[in-house]
This record gives C-alpha cells, structure tokens and sequence, in this order.
C-alpha cells in the first residue's frame, strides 16, 4: 500500500461530434470538450484535477472527434503540465466501458496499479487524492464518486445505494422511473486493472447468447455497424448494475459541487462554479479592480490578458472574458461567458448570457435572460459572428451564427 | 374675453401620472397641461379663464395662485356636483361667462393640444357673422369619432355625423370652440352633451361654421398618445421658435432641456425627449421618446425609450425602460433591471426585470 513506485493513469471520455447536440449552437463551432468554463476548456478542469494525483505517470482522452480538432490542445496542455496526455481515437462510440477496453493495451503499457476514469462533461471539484486514499482502503476493484442530490432530480442521472458503514455499493439503476435513492453517480470513478476482466466478461457472455440483449432503439441503430470483435459496453448498466453488492465497487461521496454540462444554460453556470473554485485553488486566475486604473469587478471573474475592457465598465459577478475581446465604457456584464474576438460596444448591458466568437453588441443594446439554467430558454445564447445593433433588447432567446438583429427579440430562436 | 376649460374627472385614463396630480397639472412638454392652454389664451387676450372640473377643486388652488400672478390672468373654478356632460358646465358657469361686453368665448377642452390658432379663430368668427365657431382637424380613421359635415367654401356645418360606418367626410372636432353669449341661452342646466343636442340645433339654424385647425392636433388623455403628442408638440416648436430646444452634438432630433436639468458626459438625447427642471441624467445614458419630469435622477448608462419617468424618480445604472413603461411619482428602478411596458404605480421600487407590460400596483 502506498508504494512509491506504483503509477496511476487517467482516461477522460471526451465524446464526439455526434454526442452533445443539445451543446448547440456553441458546438457547431468548437468540440464541446474545449468550450471554455472559467476561461479554461471544459476538459482542462478534469486534466488539471488528474495533476493533483499522487505518481499520475499519463492523462489519456478518448473520444471520435478527429485528430486534428483536438491536436492543439493536447500538445499544449502536454507542455504546460509537463505530464504526457494522448488523444486516443475511437472510430465510432463503443460506450465509455466498451471505449476503455479498446485502448486497454496502450492504458496498461506502464503497468498502472490504478485507473481514474472521468467523464469531461460533469463539472465537479474532482477530489481525485482523496478517493484514491479511500479506494485503497476499501480494497475493492472500483470506487465511484457519489454525492447527495434533491429527490426529485435524481431521476435524471444513476441513482445508488451504498452500505452506510463499508460504503459498499449496495444497488445501481439508471435513470428509473420510480425513486430509488438521493445519491447519485458523478461519472468518476478509480479502477484497479481487473476492471478489464470484467469487461472482457460482459462481452463474451454476450458472444454467447442467442438472443443477445433488449438493445434500446440507439443501440439496435448501431448495432449493425458495430463489428463483431468490439463491443459496446456500457460502464453505468453493463458493469456497476451487476456488480452491486458483490463486495467489489464501493463509494467516495463529496459533499463539494457537481453539475452535469449538457446544454449551455449548464456551461454558464458551471463557468460560475469554476470560477468560485479557482477563489480557492487558482486565486491569481481571477481579476480584481475597482473602477479607477482597471474596470470595476465584482464577484469572480475571469479576463484573459490579451482581451480589453474600459475602465468604466463594470465586471461580475460570474463573468469569464475570453482572448482578444474588447469591451466598451460603460458596459455592464453580469453571469455571461464571452468569446473569442467579441465587441461590447459602449453602454450595453449583458446578464445571463453567452456571447459567441466575433460577435459585437451595439451601444446601449441589451442581451438577457433570466438566469434559469434548467430552461431551453432561460440563457440567452449568440452564436458566432452575431451582430446586435445600437439599442436593440434580446431576451430570453437563442441566435445561431452570422446574424444581424436590428430589432429586439425575445423569447425566440433565431435560426 | 373669457374662456372655459373642460377639465372634468380625475383623469383616470392618464393613470398612474394622475394618482399623484390632477390631470391639468400633469407637465407636459416642461409645463403642465393646462398652462398650455392658458397661456395661448392670455397671449389673445383672454383676461379670465373659468375652468370647468367636477371634483373639489382645493388640490389645485395654491397651484392656480401660481399660475395667476405669472401669466397674469385670472383663474376661476366652476365646480360640478354631479357630471353635466360636455354642455351642462356651460349652463353652469354662465354667469362668470356673460359679462356687458357681449364678446363670444372661448370653450376648450383640456385633454387637447395643437397649436391653439386663437387669433385666426377670432378674425373666422367675425367673418362669417354666426353664433359658434368650431375647430375641426383632419383624421386618417374617421369612423373612431364623430365627423364634422361641412360645406368646404364657407366652412358652414351642414350635420354632425357620430362613428360613421361610411365616408361621409374627415374631419372631426377638435373641442376648440368659440361661442357668442346667446349660444348660453341654448343650454339647459342639466346633463347634455354639445355635439349631440346642442351643436346640431345651431347647425340647422345655419349658425354653425367650422374652421379647419392648421398644424397638428392630439388628445393626450392616455400614455401613448401622450408620447404621439410630444412628438407632435415639438415638431411645431421646431418651426416655430426652434431656440427653446436643446443643441449640442450629444442632441438628436427635438429636445427640450429645462435649464436647471444637469446632463452628464457622454449621453445620446433625442429625438422627441422632454427632461424637466432640477433632473439629472449621469453619463453614459441614452434617452429616446421620453418624458422625463421634474426633479428624476436618471443613473449611468441608463437607456429609456419610448416611456414616462413620473416626478422625482430614479433609474438605476443599466437599467432599460421602454415599451410605453410609465413610472408613476417616487419610483424607484433599481440598477440592471429592464422594464418592457411597465405601468408602476406611485412610491413603488422595481427590484426584479418586468419583461412583458404589466401593472406593478
């Protein structure tokens, strides 16, 4: 226990193009992994969270977007922290078991003792030492980060049950229909190697059935083109479901924050979540001012160095200012991520929004929304290269790229 | 030469302005309502102005001090007890209307604003010899009033047809009349309405002519026409005496400054605006087809169209108001927060955005 020299991996399942439609309009122009939270791509978080791990010896992505969307970021992230991390490319989705068991060649090549395995699109603390102290000390083959969720939400997500003293896992469904327990699955988990054989063992017991499996309509979609040697394997219901209560998966729980990033009214409030994260992981991220040399800032809020702001605006709370964006005197920005080369021109107003690349918002126009991150609605979202002119109001409404609105809007989607 | 002034009710269609002041008081243009009509009034020669209301007059009397000793006329007030229609408070007011000088008056009714054409009025009068002159003015809908029938060469009424289904002609009252005493011995004490009883009956005696009113014409009883009327109102004092509006290369269009209000850097004001005395408008704020009365602090960056700020009220730094938002007396909008349509009732604070029109009570 604890040795030295034992090595640990990470492997992030970063999904593909396919995946995360309810990521529009912002994934129609950037893989959804590499939308910035707090400024950083989505999947920094969790790769900045693997640094923290004790003998971390690779961080490996996997995912079926091509090579070349995510090249740059992972040779720079590479560099920057000085940890190899590889982009391994899946040809089509084999589920995040079924993904993990395809490269488990290349992830075993160090001889790791223990793998994390992370989904890119939950936003979470990432407690990755501590649930690799408590996994050690269950002694089982897998750990699964929990946390305690309303009654009424868990529906949506894997619901468990695990054993209040050994914190065994006791029972797993997903999603069910009736209400089975308040904690849920986070989407990390740590594995020792063995998980492989249990992988490997829900596949060949499948080989062997005749009658397969029920397959759920996307399955039996995919099942024709999925050859017979790989197989798709679901980690939630093909591995933790019959595992259950076989003294083999056990429970971290964190009482910190977590979020699922499905849509973009979630990737606003998740940014904020980062952002009041980095207060206490990466204070020098956040920007301070009070109106007299530097824009006035209030709460947390992210600027990149390259982007300007007016020293008469004023900033915050949950704002995040990507590169090269200008923003005006007199604007005011409020709960909203801003993009690459945006232009908020004088006097405009932004609350509970998004604001896509190259966009240029008018003087004294107004983006809003009600801050209702759960609603199709409830952030206003830009699409790249929008254009809204002096004194225009949008609100409540969704702007896909490369339009101009001359009037104002509201509650609509602008296709 | 005297003259009446309909004022009638508390104005309830001009609420929440009108919860605050009576209707005549409510400032329009810089000045309330019904300076306006005194004053083109006085500037003819009217020595004694009766006005015509139908509730206790006492709010309004310090304020009708005020306006006797500036514009130098004398106000009196004709109280109703129960309403009289638009001919009764005639027959009421009769004795402070006939004097020994046997010249006709005026009658005029207080929710309307034009450019008062008195003089023209007056020389129309002698020159047709009738008992009544009345002002009419062109409309694009006929068929919403009543439509005044008349023989273009003499400007003779021929008949006064009330919402007519078909075209029967354009022009409709402009509740601007000019009447000789006789017209008094007409009406009746009690309640009845001139265009119905007592105008026809003039009009069959072929004693009735009727002037067309040259500039424009608004009744202002209720918000939206009272932002229509500004606009109109400063058009004609563009052409008329374009001094009293503001310049400036922060300035667009026509607007009018009281000169005690403070306007800060920065700003964008106009066109169709009204700032009133004592306000304060920071840097940074867009103002477009507003009024904005007395004694309103307006915070930066603020932007307000298409709206009425009551006396003495705030809005707050990026806070937008538009969309026929009207804040009654004391409201205060707090910062960021937007108000589309919002009709906010006196001494209220907005703390949370009012995206579609309501009433805030």
């Amino acid at each position: 226990m604890g040795s030295s020299d034992e090595k640990v991996v990470a492997v992030i399942m970063v999904g593909g193009p396919t995946k995360g439609t309810r990521f529009r309009p912002l994934s129609l122009n950037i893989p959804k992994p590499l939308f910035p939270l707090a400024g950083q791509p989505m999947v920094h978080h969790p790769i900045s969270a693997c640094k923290k791990i004790p003998n971390l010896g690779q961080i490996f992505l996997i995912g079926f977007y091509e090579e070349r969307e995510l090249a740059l970021y992972v040779s720079s992230i590479s560099n920057e922290l000085k940890v190899p991390v590889r982009y391994l490319r899946e040809d089509r989705p084999h589920g995040s078991a079924g993904g993990l068991y395809n490269f488990r060649d290349l992830i075993m090549e160090d001889s790791p003792s223990h793998i994390f395995l992370l989904n890119c699109d939950v936003c979470c603390s990432f407690p990755l030492p501590e649930m690799l102290e408590a996994h050690k000390k269950y002694g089982g083959m897998g750990t699964i980060l929990v946390i305690k969720v309303s009654a009424e939400s868990a529906n949506q997500f894997g619901e468990l049950v695990a054993d209040p003293v050994t914190n065994e896992l006791l029972h797993y469904t997903e999603k069910p229909e009736t209400f089975v327990s308040d904690r849920i699955n986070c989407g990390v988990y740590i594995f020792t190697p063995d998980i492989f054989n249990a992988i490997e063992g829900v596949s060949s017991q499948r080989k062997d059935r005749a009658d397969l499996r029920r397959l759920s309509s996307f399955e039996a979609l995919h099942s024709a083109t999925r050859s017979a040697s790989t197989h798709f394997v679901r980690l939630d219901q093909d591995i933790l479901s019959p595992l259950a209560g076989k003294k083999q998966l056990y429970t971290y729980e964190t009482i910190d924050f977590w979020e699922q990033i499905k849509t973009p009214g979630m990737s606003l409030k998740c940014s904020g979540l980062y952002l009041s994260q980095f207060r206490v992981t990466s204070p020098h991220l956040l920007v301070s001012g009070d109106g007299t040399k530097s824009a006035s800032i209030s709460g947390d809020v992210y600027i990149h160095p390259s982007a300007k702001v007016h020293p008469s605006a004023k900033i915050g709370p949950n704002v995040s200012i990507s590169a090269n964006a200008r923003i005006g005197a007199g604007v005011r920005l409020i709960s909203c991520i801003i993009l690459d080369n945006v232009e908020i021109k004088e006097n405009a107003v932004v609350i509970h929004a998004i604001v896509g690349w190259k966009s240029s918002i008018g003087k004294w126009s107004r983006i809003q929304a009600s801050g209702n991150y759960n609603s199709k609605l409830g952030i206003t979202i830009l699409g790249e290269d929008v254009t809204v002119e002096d004194e225009v109001v949008v609100i409540n409404s969704i702007v896909l790229p490369h339009k101009t609105l001359n009037v104002s809007v509201q509650e609509e989607i602008i296709l | 030469m005297k003259a009446l002034i309909l004022v009638g009710g508390f104005g309830t269609r001009l609420r929440p302005l009108t919860l605050s002041f009576p209707k005549p008081l409510v400032d329009f243009a810089n000045k309330p309502m019904i300076l306006h009509q005194i004053e083109a009034l006085k500037a003819i020669g009217v020595t004694e102005v009766v006005l015509a209301i139908n509730y206790q007059p006492e709010v309004m009397l310090n304020f009708l001090k005020e306006f006797e000793t500036k514009v130098g006329i004398k106000i009196t007030c004709s109280q109703e007890t129960e309403p009289l229609g638009t001919a009764g408070p005639l027959a009421l007011a009769r004795d402070k209307l006939i004097d020994e000088s046997g010249e006709p008056f005026f009658v005029l009714n207080s929710d309307v604003i034009s450019e008062y054409p008195l003089k023209e009025m007056i020389e129309f009068h002698k020159s047709h010899g009738g008992e009544a002159s009345i002002m009419v003015t062109k409309v694009d809908e006929p068929s919403k009033y009543g439509v005044v029938v008349l023989e273009e060469s003499t400007g003779k009424v021929e008949k006064f047809v009330e919402k007519p289904k078909l075209f029967v002609g354009n022009k409709i009252n402009a509740g601007i009349y000019l009447l000789n005493p006789a017209v008094l011995d007409r009406i009746q004490l009690r309640p009845t309405s001139i265009e119905k009883e007592v105008f026809p009956k003039i009009a069959s005696e072929n004693k009735l002519f009727a002037m067309v009113l040259p500039g424009f014409w608004m009744d202002i009883g209720q918000p939206k026409d009272y932002i229509t009327g500004l606009r109109l109102y400063l058009d004609s004092l563009r052409k008329k005496s374009s001094s009293k509006l503001a310049k400036g290369t922060h300035i667009v269009g026509n607007v009018l400054v009281d000169e005690t209000a403070k306007i800060g850097e920065g700003c964008l004001i106009g066109p169709d605006v009204a700032i009133g005395p004592g306000c304060v408008v920071e840097s940074g704020v867009r103002l477009s087809r507003c009024t904005v009365m007395r004694g309103v602090r307006i915070k930066k960056h603020a932007c307000i169209s298409s709206s009425i700020i009551g006396w003495h009220s705030t809005v707050g730094q990026w806070a937008r108001v538009e969309n026929m938002t009207i804040l009654g007396e004391d409201v205060h909008v707090s910062d960021e927060i937007y108000s589309n349509g919002g009709v906010v009732l006196p001494h209220k604070e907005i703390k949370s955005s009012i995206l579609k029109p309501e009433i805030v009570m």
